[in-house]
């Protein structure tokens, strides 16, 4: 337990924010309801749809690194990203391999990353905002979509949120040992993914504008030396295991591949997914006590702008890249509503009462504000069109059951985008290939494999059925038709359908969202 | 024991309700199989295709042919993996076959090759899985034959007459006449009502014993035994028997494949010099063709080679009679109800391929080579229900890089995860105060302590 006794004005203001009218029990069970809130929302109806690809992918790695002798086949151990999770998701694997498990694991992490908002807004502005900041993150759409898949974002996430917080330990302390542990925690940060690593420029931005957190070159550098020595890992087994090509191509496509979202797409998803009246009394907070900043505002914009500005620029875009900027504004607004309940004038009982109810009052308003649209995404939702890392795909599972067990075993299958290919080998346990993967190394994900010929794969009997879905028909209507095409030409017989059931303008009606063809030569 | 009576009662009563031969005409199988698929290709030994391949009797340990069994100085040569060397072709006649035959000493694979004016130390080449991908992994999967002889110690004719006749024929010779009346596999099925088909791939319907053709269309009148009958040729209703493989597809498609289908390749004979991986593309796409079809439950395909093709051999062939046995050629066996993984050692030769058809549907030898010759009933596990179809990939696998893989991983992320904790835990449960002189830490300018 932490108690300061900081004999100056604003520390006086630190210390009533902090425990003045919460007793331990209230903390916890506040804190209790904050979790179990978190736990809820992340466990409900979580496996109600199978993996997206990008779930499919992560999955089918840690069931190789596992040695699932099925998958191993469709996932190399070496793709992209650095094995952190699907290492630790391999652990659990070595009894089956199993997608509720990698989900349950998922929200694992989320739910940890809410009980660190809570000690980093406890740091950082005292108990009422580390609490405040928790039931935000426990409840906020954002990271609850993504805390409950199989991605590297929510770990990630963990991690950084773990490096902030002991960040905030440093410059509330001076401690050495803190900084170094902030090294490590960014290390484990980029093996979760390796993009986390702009993270670093936020955290040098924090200590190029914060003059009162001082730091020394020899800690700084041992820091480093320590976030290094975590992360070494990574190369030295993709060098080992003789796949430095298969990274350095990565790089080479992430660097040139095309934009896939236009310019508004975080500006039009972003905002949403963490909460609008969130982020309100967050920048309202950031206003209204200007007079107080200090080093933790800085801390916590640096952690918000450079991933935001970065990303903004970064022509790759996808829904859960911002996520690290989430606990942040989750600790911010948190400040807001807890400044807001302890220095009002506290001239009258009536407006002392008032002002005490302010802050937990808003504070409701604003998670019932984030409850409603999470408790919406977290609904297994029948659509038939998809964004990726928003959640499950409705009937990929069930298609890939099919696949499973009607398609003789060494079959392998055509689809429109090497998405769908991706569930169809995680639960199909075929080969799959992506119509649209471009046979240009500049233009591909260097884990796919292109068909050059596919006339050729089906007339050889290489190729043997084609898998047309609805979601990635929405983004390539060109593929989608060029699939079709095949399907007609080689005498495509239906073998299969996936529909769902949707509300259009006549009421509810079935509509396909994968169908299966039988082709043949 | 009543747990296997009750299996056999339950596969006697399904393959009874079942068991519908696509002709109605004609005896019903005496076994599941009702569709027989046999395909001939050319040229390899088996020492040259799976002389190293795991459990079936290979290159033996040490092996060494002189280059002049004459000569104990002579020196000798090893078997060599041929890799990507480009394959030639040897020396088959019945004159090289006695040489490398010696009387049985086996010792004169080279020098015969040598005299045949081509570099005898080709003849001791052999390939293996990553050669053939496709052709091991279907052996691990189905039957493998190690004791299957060519049956004549000679080259094409003698051996494809075997397969259609039970005899040699006439020897190494087509008769300007043809085989007139001596009887076929296809005699017998006609007269049974059985149905039939000769598959030719690339069929010329121009080509045969009275228009032999040039180059390497000839061979298709000696791939073709038919073709050299005049009563086949003459006889409408039993050339149209004698098809282009593209009727092979379409038969399986519309469920019309016969009981008896006979392959003959053209371009993807594997013949040297010709790429043994086409032929692996071809022999992969008639097989996974018939397991997409409503035939593959109630089928067997076996493929094999017409002669050793002047390749080693370890295996010195039993001499039946005047004709051979010649030496092991690669014979395998797919079936839904094939042994799993199974290497086949009885004696076999080309006329057991009559035999089983013979004793399937219950028709008389066509010879006494036939009637002596050993079935390979014992591939098959009729008590097994059918097995369901299987396409094999044409690579193999990578166990052990995978093994390796996970050892690494582990090794690496877990030296990963241990250092930060020790150096969080460090933080967190460590004694220490700000460096002397440093003025960061907000307690630390406060004049705080943590208790």
């Amino acid at each position: 337990m932490t108690e300061l006794s900081i004999p100056r004005p604003a520390a006086a203001r630190l210390r009533s924010l902090d425990t003045a009218d919460l007793s331990q029990v209230a903390i916890w069970v506040y804190l209790a309801v904050a979790v179990g809130a978190g736990i809820f929302v992340r466990l409900w109806q979580i496996n109600a749809l199978g993996f997206n690809s990008d779930e499919a992918v992560y999955a089918g790695q840690a069931a190789s690194i596992a040695h699932d002798p099925e998958l191993s086949k469709f996932f190399p151990v070496f793709r992209a990203h650095p094995l952190l999770f699907q290492s630790i998701l391999s652990l659990g694997f070595q009894f089956g391999v199993s997608d509720l498990f990698g989900r349950l694991l998922s929200a694992g992490f989320g739910v940890a990353t809410v009980i660190l908002a809570y000690q980093l807004g406890s740091q950082l502005y005292g108990r009422r905002a580390g609490l405040f900041a928790g039931l935000f993150m426990a409840l906020m759409p954002y990271h609850v979509i993504v805390s409950r898949q199989v991605l590297l974002d929510g770990p990630m996430v963990f991690f950084s949120t773990l490096t902030l917080y002991l960040l905030a330990r440093y410059a509330l302390s001076g401690r050495a040992a803190w900084l170094y542990g902030a090294g490590a925690a960014m290390g484990l940060t980029f093996l979760s993914k390796e993009t986390s690593i702009l993270l670093l420029g936020a955290m040098y931005a924090f200590f190029a504008l914060s003059p009162s957190v001082a730091i020394r070159l020899r800690d700084g550098l041992i820091s480093l030396g320590i976030m290094a020595l975590v992360i070494l890992p990574f190369p030295i087994s993709v060098l080992l295991a003789g796949r430095s090509d298969t990274g350095g191509q990565y790089l080479v496509w992430q660097l040139f591949r095309r934009p896939n979202h236009d310019w508004m797409f975080y500006p039009s998803e972003v905002p949403w997914a963490i909460g609008p009246l969130l982020i309100v009394v967050a920048l309202a907070g950031l206003w209204l006590l200007r007079k107080e900043r200090s080093w933790r505002e800085t801390l916590l914009l640096s952690w918000i702008v450079v991933p935001a500005l970065f990303f903004q620029l970064w022509p790759v875009k996808g829904f859960q890249y911002l996520l690290p900027i989430a606990p942040a504004f989750a600790v911010l607004a948190g400040r807001t509503l807890a400044r807001w309940s302890v220095d009002a004038d506290l001239g009258s009982i009536g407006k002392r009462l008032a002002n005490a109810w302010v802050g937990p009052v808003l504070a409701s308003v604003i998670a019932l504000s984030l409850l409603i649209p999470a408790w919406q995404r977290v609904q297994p939702a029948q659509t038939d069109s998809f964004l990726a890392g928003s959640g499950g795909v409705p009937g990929g599972r069930e298609a890939g059951a099919w696949i499973n067990e009607n398609v003789p075993e060494g079959g392998q299958i055509l689809t429109i985008g090497p998405s769908m290919g991706n569930i169809v080998q995680f639960y199909g346990h075929r080969k799959a290939y992506g119509l649209a993967v471009s046979p240009n190394p500049l233009h591909r994900n260097p884990a796919y494999e292109p068909v050059d010929n596919p006339d050729l794969l089906i007339r050889s009997n290489e190729l043997q059925y084609i898998v047309w879905d609805s979601f990635s028909a929405d983004r390539s209507s060109f593929f989608s038709d060029k699939l079709l095409r095949y399907a007609d030409r080689y005498h495509g017989r239906v073998v299969h359908t996936q529909t769902v059931t949707v509300d259009g303008p006549d009421g509810e009606t079935q509509k396909e969202i994968i169908v299966i063809y039988e082709v043949r030569p | 024991m009543i747990r296997r009576g009750l299996l056999i009662g339950a596969f006697a009563v399904s393959a009874a309700l079942f068991a519908r031969p696509v002709s109605a005409q004609g005896p019903q199988a005496t076994t599941p199989i009702e569709h027989f698929v046999v395909l001939m290709q050319e040229n390899h030994s088996f020492d040259n295709y799976f002389g190293t391949y795991p459990g079936a009797d290979g290159i033996p340990e040490g092996a060494c042919v002189p280059n002049d069994p004459a000569d104990a100085g002579a020196g000798c040569v090893e078997p060599y993996w041929l890799g990507t060397d480009p394959s030639r072709d040897l020396d088959h006649d019945r004159a090289a076959f006695l040489e490398q035959y010696n009387e049985g000493r086996m010792d004169g694979f080279v020098s015969a090759v040598t005299h045949g004016s081509s570099d005898g130390r080709g003849a001791m080449g052999y390939y293996d899985d990553r050669d053939l991908p496709y052709y091991w992994n279907i052996a691990d999967e189905y039957v493998l034959f190690d004791r299957f002889f060519q049956s004549a110690g000679g080259g094409s004719i003698s051996n494809h007459m075997f397969w259609v006749t039970g005899t040699a024929g006439v020897g190494e010779t087509i008769p300007d006449e043809g085989f007139g009346e001596l009887p076929t596999i296809f005699d017998r099925l006609e007269k049974q009502g059985i149905s039939w088909k000769f598959y030719v791939q690339n069929y010329d319907p121009t080509i045969n014993l009275r228009h032999q053709g040039v180059g390497d269309r000839a061979s298709q009148v000696v791939w073709v035994p038919l073709l050299n009958y005049a009563r086949y040729l003459d006889d409408p209703e039993l050339t149209s028997h004698i098809v282009d493989l593209d009727e092979y597809y379409t038969d399986l498609e519309r469920g019309t494949l016969p009981s008896v289908s006979y392959i003959v390749p053209s371009g993807a004979s594997e013949h040297p010099p010709g790429s043994i991986r086409a032929g692996q593309r071809f022999v992969r796409t008639l097989i996974t063709s018939l397991m997409r079809s409503d035939a593959w439950s109630s089928s067997a395909f076996m493929w094999t080679y017409d002669d050793w093709g002047g390749f080693y051999d370890h295996v010195a062939p039993p001499q039946v009679d005047e004709w051979g046995y010649g030496f092991r050629v690669p014979t395998l066996l797919v079936s839904p109800y094939a042994r799993l993984g199974h290497v086949e050692s009885t004696t076999l030769d080309f006329t057991s391929i009559l035999k089983f058809i013979e004793e399937n549907w219950g028709l008389a030898p066509l010879a006494g080579r036939d009637a002596q010759a050993n079935n390979f009933m014992t591939a098959f596990d009729f008590s097994q229900p059918p097995r369901e179809p299987q396409f094999l990939a044409a690579t193999r696998g990578e166990e052990s890089r995978l093994t390796a893989n996970r050892a690494l991983v582990y090794a690496a992320y877990g030296f990963a995860v241990v250092l930060p904790l020790a150096v969080i835990a460090w933080a967190l449960f460590g004694r220490g105060t700000p460096p002397p002189g440093l003025p960061s830490g907000e307690m630390a300018r406060a004049g705080g302590r943590r208790s």
